[in-house]
């Protein structure tokens, strides 16, 4: 490394300004003073992270729409149930926590592109409980839709996995 | 020496705390800085665990969440486990979850159960904000009964009837409560969780995670809130026992006011 160089004023790598005395941009960590080849190396990696996170944002979107899918879902249910239940006295009891899940849902998807990990893991273990509860009281349930359970419960894992190698690369790259 | 020169050209020029030391290099850096200027290391990935023990602290928090999950599901969901020698065992299986969990990083774990900076007036405010929220949650979580489920809170007569019974009832749903699920939760699970992630997503996910376990749709609504203020309490004061005595005091309150009601 030549650190007789003088820094450009402005990064390369991310375009803020740079002070005279900086030898990596305090931003990105562009190596201001490095070879041509260690510089192109750097905007390299930068290139592959920023596709990576495409790649992985894309996942965390499809995670986002079966939250949605899943509150219509509930909704659904509770006008059903509603609809069903007419001259039954305890009609709230059975439909408030439908709208209360589908409530939830809508909340865990428009939040899962700001905090991934945390609403994915509260989706799993949500959809889960629910999963439970109706398998008790019912033990037929389990069967009822079993290919879709299995769907919905391998996508939100590999969102789990996909927001943590999403808080990896921010990490890493913060200024992408 | 070149460290403490610059350090003396930077305190005559700007405040020193604008600035922090490189994890790496030792030099200072601004405080924003990503990166250091000096050696290029990035300030954020140090003692950050890689993806795969990621992983693995998500399997072990998903065991202590499952089998704490069980043993909630069959307490509340099994008739024949509504007995005061099976809700005995209940808790005191809960409470040696919560302490094998919290025992199994002992050296980190512990500085959670030391009371440093303790004041006597937030432990006093913690109490009083208690106090008030739990009377809310107890006059609303009533009328809620009665309306949606057309009934009033079921409470035990026989521990009710004497003052050794009201001993076992504040021992069972306030102090065991307060002491092992802030050691589960905001100890071992929240712990845990600030490995794998960052601060204000560990708090949501371990305060969703203990808000839907009490197996109550209705009550989300003031188990959340909760849940948050002693993430955030635990975060910030570095310790459970805050959280503990607003626990207990929550659920003492609850207690006292279901007794006054019977």
């Amino acid at each position: 490394m030549d650190t007789s160089l003088s820094p450009p004023e402005f990064c390369s790598s991310c375009n803020i300004r740079i002070l005279n005395n900086e030898a990596y941009c305090q931003n990105c960590g562009f190596p201001l003073l490095a070879s041509e080849k260690e510089q192109n190396d750097f905007l390299l990696n930068r290139d592959i992270a920023q596709i990576d996170l495409e790649g992985y944002n894309l996942k965390i979107e499809r995670v986002r729409n079966w939250f949605y899918y899943l509150a219509g879902l509930f909704i659904v249910i509770g006008i059903i149930v509603l609809l069903t239940n007419k001259d039954n006295e305890d009609i709230l009891a059975l439909v408030i926590p439908q709208f209360i899940l589908a409530i939830l849902f809508l909340i865990l998807g428009s939040y899962s592109m700001k905090k991934p990990l945390a609403c994915i893991v509260s989706g799993l273990s949500l959809y889960i409980i629910v999963q439970i509860l109706n398998a008790i009281q019912n033990p037929i349930l389990i069967a009822k839709g079993f290919i879709f359970k299995i769907i919905i419960i391998g996508v939100l894992i590999r969102g789990i996995k996909s927001a943590i190698e999403i808080e990896k690369i921010r990490k890493e790259h913060p200024s992408i | 020496m070149n460290y403490l020169t610059e350090k003396e050209e930077i305190s005559n020029k700007e405040e020193i705390s604008n600035y922090k030391v490189c994890i790496n290099c030792g030099k200072l850096i601004k405080l924003n800085s990503n990166f250091c200027i000096h050696c290029g290391k990035n300030q954020k990935i140090d003692f950050q665990p890689n993806s795969l023990t990621k992983i693995s602290l998500i399997k072990l928090a998903a065991l202590f969440y499952g089998l704490t999950l069980i043993i909630c599901l069959i307490s509340k969901l099994v008739p024949q486990f509504d007995t005061l020698p099976w809700s005995i065992t209940i808790d005191f299986s809960l409470a040696v979850i919560s302490i094998i969990f919290f025992s199994l990083n002992w050296k980190e774990n512990k500085e959670l159960l030391k009371w440093k900076n303790f004041s006597i007036i937030k432990l006093f405010t913690f109490v009083g904000i208690a106090i008030i929220c739990s009377s809310i949650v107890n006059y609303t979580v009533g009328w809620l009964n009665i309306v949606i489920y057309n009934k009033n809170d079921e409470y035990s007569e026989l521990l009710r009837s004497s003052y050794f019974g009201i001993f076992i009832l504040i021992f069972f749903n306030a102090i065991i409560p307060a002491i092992f699920e802030e050691l589960g939760f905001r100890g071992y699970l929240l712990s845990n969780l600030l490995k794998i992630t960052e601060v204000d997503q560990a708090v949501y996910v371990s305060s969703f995670l203990f808000a839907i376990i009490h197996l109550s749709f209705i009550s989300l609504f003031w188990l959340i809130p909760f849940a948050l203020l002693l993430g955030f309490t635990r975060i910030k004061e570095k310790t459970i026992w805050y959280g503990v005595i607003f626990h207990f005091t929550f659920n003492c309150t609850s207690e006292i006011l279901s007794l006054i009601k019977h």
